[in-house]
C-alpha cells in the first residue's frame, strides 16, 4: 500500500485535496491507537489499578531509612510542621524509580552488539505478523473493526455494545 | 569452627522462597509485596503461603486471615528487577527476623549465616548494587552467592532424575514462565548460556491483570481485586488445544444469557455442524448444553465480607467439566454420557441464582488468558509466542546441543500450572523443531518450589562456602568486582 506513494511512475494529481478537519483527525489517529496500545500494555505490568501514586508518597514516610539518624531526629523534632526543601529532596531521591527508568539509565544500548545484556534477551517480534482479534465485548473471534476507535468486535451486538460503553475510551 | 548455615532465599516478583539449604522444602514462603487493606491505615507484611502446616505462623495466618478486598500493593520488584530496595529491606527484615530465625534459635541471625540469594538474568549494574548493599549492609550476612534461577531449575531435575537426560547430558532448556516474565535459557554444566537466554515479557502479573481487564469490562469491576483475580486465575484458567474450536463451544455459553435471535441461532447451528465435520464432538452433545450446561463455562462467587472474605468456585465439577473436551487427534472420551445423570441432579441447584451472593461466569476468558504465553501478538505486543521463544534460544546455542536441548525441556515458574500447558506447547513446537529431533517437555509437579530446592541442593555442596564473596572482600573490593565471581 505503501510503495504507491514511493513509485516515482505514478501519476499525482495537481489538485489540492479537500479533507475535513473531522477526518484529518481520524486520519491521524493511528498514532493515536498505538499510544493507547502502549498504554495499555504498560497498565498490564501495573500493580494498582492507576489509582495509588499519589498515595505511596504520603506512606513512605515511615519506611525512610532507620540508619539515616539526622535526618531522623529532625523529622522527629519537626515532625508538625511543614516539610523543609530539602526534606522533599530527600525524599524525592528516595522515591522509588520505575524499572524503565533504571533501564534507561543503565545505558545498554551503549555496550557492543556481542554482549548479551537486558535489551539483546528479549525474544523479538513473531515470525508470522499475522494476529488474532478477540471481541472486546464478549471475547470471540472478531472480525469487524470499529471505524472510530480501531477496538474489534465479532457481530452488530456487540459492536451496539461497544458504542454504547466503550468506543473512544481509550483514544481521546 | 562450626560449619556455617546457608539461608536460600528464592526472591521472586511474586513469592519469595526462603529457607535453609540442605532441606528439602522453604520454611517460608510469602508474597513478595506490603499492603494495605481497605481497614487499615498502615502497609502490611503478607501472611507466609506455608507449604508445612507445622510451622506456627501458618497456623495464627489461617485463623485470622486478612481481608484482602480491594487491597492496595505495593511491590518491591518491577518487571522482575529490584526497584525499591528499601521496600525489600523490610520485607525482608520482617521475614528474616519473624519467620525464618525463630524456627532455629540456636543460629544466632545473618551475621553468623551466609545467603544464597536468585537475582534475575541481565539484572543491571546499579540493581546488583543496591542488593549488594542490602545483603551486606543492611542485613549484615557474613557471606552471599547470587545464582541465577535456570541453573537451580537445572539442578534439581538433574539430581532428582539421575537417569535422565538432563542430568547425563548436563544440559537442558529451561523455560522458567513466572510472575514478571518468561525466560527460554538453555543451561550447560549447570552454567545458563546468557548470550541464548531468549525473555517474553509476559507472566503471572500481567495475565492476572489481563484478566482483571477482561472481567471488569464483561461483568464486575474487579480492577483493585489483585488477589481475588490471582485466585480466580489459578483455579479456573486453563490452556486450551484448540482456540478455534474452543472460541466456538464458549459461544453457545452466550446463547442463554443474551436472549438469542434468530440470527445468532443460525450462526450457531453452522457453527456445531462444522465442528461435527472435524469429527472432535458430537453435534448433539454441544447443542445439548447451552448456557449454564455449556463445558466452559464456570461461575465464580466473589466475597460478601460477612459469611466469607475469600472468594470460590461454585462448583468445582464445573470447573473441571472443560477436560471431556480432548484433543482432535484423539475420540471423545466415552464419560461424556456417563455424567449426564449427575449433571441433570445439579441443574436443579444450579439454576438458582442465589441473589444474596454477587458472582460472575466465566467461559473464553479462562482460556484466552494463558493463551497470550503462546501467542503475545494478540495482546498487542510485538513478541513471539512461548513455541517461538525456544526455537530461537536453541538456535542461539551451538548446533550439536540442538537435539540434547529440545529433549529436556524443563517448565518451571509459577505460570506453569495452568493446566494442559505442556501439552500445547509440545502441540506448538513440534512443527517447528526437525523431524529428526526428538521433543520431550517434563513439567515439574511443584514449579514454583523447584528453584528453591535446586538452591537449597547447591547450598549444600561442599564447595558452596568457596563460590561465595565474603563480607570483608565486599568490604574490600566493592560490589561490582565481587559480583564478577559469579560469572553474570
Amino acid at each position: 500500500m505503501d510503495d504507491d506513494a514511493s513509485n516515482p511512475l505514478r501519476r499525482m494529481s495537481s489538485r489540492t485535496r479537500k479533507v475535513a478537519p473531522k477526518m484529518a483527525a481520524a486520519l491521524a489517529s493511528s498514532d493515536n491507537r498505538n499510544q493507547a496500545a502502549l498504554a495499555r500494555l504498560e497498565a498490564l505490568e501495573n500493580d494498582n489499578a492507576g489509582i495509588e501514586t499519589v498515595e505511596i508518597n504520603d506512606e513512605d514516610e515511615d519506611s525512610l531509612d532507620d540508619d539515616d539518624q539526622v535526618y531522623m531526629q529532625k523529622k522527629q523534632s519537626k515532625s508538625m510542621k511543614r516539610k523543609t526543601r530539602q526534606a522533599k529532596a530527600l525524599e524525592a531521591r528516595k522515591a522509588p524509580r520505575t524499572f524503565l527508568e533504571l533501564l534507561h539509565e543503565a545505558n545498554l544500548e551503549s555496550l557492543p552488539p556481542h554482549v548479551p545484556s537486558y535489551l539483546r534477551a528479549a525474544v523479538g517480534p513473531p515470525s508470522s505478523t499475522s494476529r488474532r482479534h478477540f471481541c472486546t465485548v464478549c471475547g470471540s473471534a472478531a472480525s469487524y473493526t470499529c471505524v472510530r476507535c480501531g477496538v474489534r468486535f465479532c457481530s452488530c451486538r456487540c459492536q451496539n455494545i461497544h458504542n454504547d460503553t466503550r468506543c473512544l475510551k481509550f483514544v481521546a | 569452627m562450626q560449619p556455617s548455615t546457608v539461608v536460600v532465599l528464592d526472591n521472586g516478583g511474586g513469592l519469595i522462597k526462603a529457607g535453609f539449604g540442605g532441606e528439602m522444602d522453604p520454611t517460608a514462603i510469602i508474597p513478595n509485596c506490603l499492603f494495605r487493606p481497605l481497614s487499615s491505615k498502615k502497609w502490611l507484611h503478607p501472611s507466609p503461603i506455608s507449604t508445612t502446616p507445622s510451622s506456627a505462623a501458618a497456623a495464627a495466618a489461617a485463623s485470622d486471615p486478612i481481608d484482602l478486598t480491594s487491597a492496595a500493593v505495593r511491590r518491591p520488584l518491577d518487571r522482575g528487577y529490584l526497584i525499591n530496595p528499601d521496600l525489600q529491606r523490610d520485607i525482608w527484615a520482617h521475614l528474616l527476623s519473624s519467620l525464618l530465625f525463630p524456627q532455629r534459635p540456636n543460629l544466632g541471625g545473618p551475621s553468623h549465616s551466609s545467603l544464597l540469594l536468585t537475582e534475575p538474568l541481565f539484572s543491571l549494574p546499579s540493581v546488583q548494587r543496591a542488593t549488594d548493599e542490602l545483603v551486606f549492609e543492611d542485613l549484615g550476612f557474613a557471606a552471599l552467592y547470587v545464582a541465577d534461577s535456570p541453573s537451580l531449575a537445572h539442578l534439581y531435575e538433574a539430581s532428582r532424575r539421575p537417569s535422565g537426560l538432563a542430568s547425563k547430558a548436563q544440559c537442558s532448556l529451561v523455560v522458567d514462565c513466572g510472575f514478571s516474565f518468561t525466560h527460554a535459557a538453555p543451561v550447560f554444566q549447570n552454567f545458563t548460556l546468557n548470550y541464548a537466554v531468549k525473555r517474553i515479557d509476559l507472566g503471572g502479573k500481567a495475565l492476572t491483570n489481563y484478566l482483571k481487564e477482561l472481567v471488569s469490562y464483561r461483568s464486575v469491576n474487579v480492577m483493585d481485586e489483585t488477589f481475588l483475580m490471582d485466585d480466580v486465575k489459578e483455579r479456573l484458567c486453563f490452556v486450551s488445544l484448540d482456540v478455534a474450536r474452543d472460541l466456538k463451544i464458549a459461544r453457545c455459553a452466550m446463547w442463554e444469557t443474551w436472549e438469542s435471535s434468530r440470527f445468532e441461532w443460525v450462526y450457531l447451528v453452522l457453527t456445531v455442524c462444522e465442528m461435527g465435520n472435524e469429527g472432535n464432538l458430537e453435534k448433539d452433545d454441544i447443542l445439548r448444553k447451552p448456557g449454564k450446561e455449556n463445558l466452559l463455562r464456570c461461575t465464580y462467587v466473589l466475597p460478601d465480607g460477612v459469611t466469607h472474605t475469600k472468594g470460590f468456585v461454585k462448583d468445582p465439577d464445573e470447573a473441571q467439566r472443560y477436560l471431556s473436551l480432548t484433543d482432535g487427534d484423539r475420540d471423545q472420551t466415552p464419560n461424556g454420557n456417563a455424567d449426564q445423570p449427575q449433571v441433570t441432579e445439579k441443574l436443579e441447584n444450579r439454576k438458582k441464582t442465589d441473589l444474596t451472593k454477587n458472582e460472575f461466569d466465566l467461559t473464553n476468558e479462562r482460556f484466552l488468558v494463558p493463551e497470550m504465553i503462546f501467542h503475545p501478538a494478540d495482546l498487542g505486543m510485538n513478541q513471539a509466542g512461548l513455541a517461538e521463544c525456544i526455537v530461537r534460544a536453541v538456535n542461539s546455542c551451538h548446533p550439536d546441543l540442538h537435539p540434547l536441548l529440545y529433549e529436556s525441556i524443563i517448565l518451571t515458574g509459577g505460570s506453569t500450572l495452568f493446566p494442559r500447558i505442556a501439552q500445547r506447547l509440545e502441540k506448538e513446537l513440534r512443527p517447528l523443531v526437525p523431524d529428526d529431533y526428538r521433543v520431550k517437555i517434563t513439567a515439574q509437579e511443584d514449579p514454583i518450589l523447584s528453584v528453591w530446592r535446586g538452591g537449597s541442593l547447591l547450598a549444600s555442596s561442599p564447595d558452596f562456602e568457596a563460590m561465595c564473596v565474603t563480607k570483608a572482600e565486599y568490604e574490600e573490593l566493592g560490589s561490582a568486582r565481587c559480583r564478577r565471581r559469579f560469572f553474570h
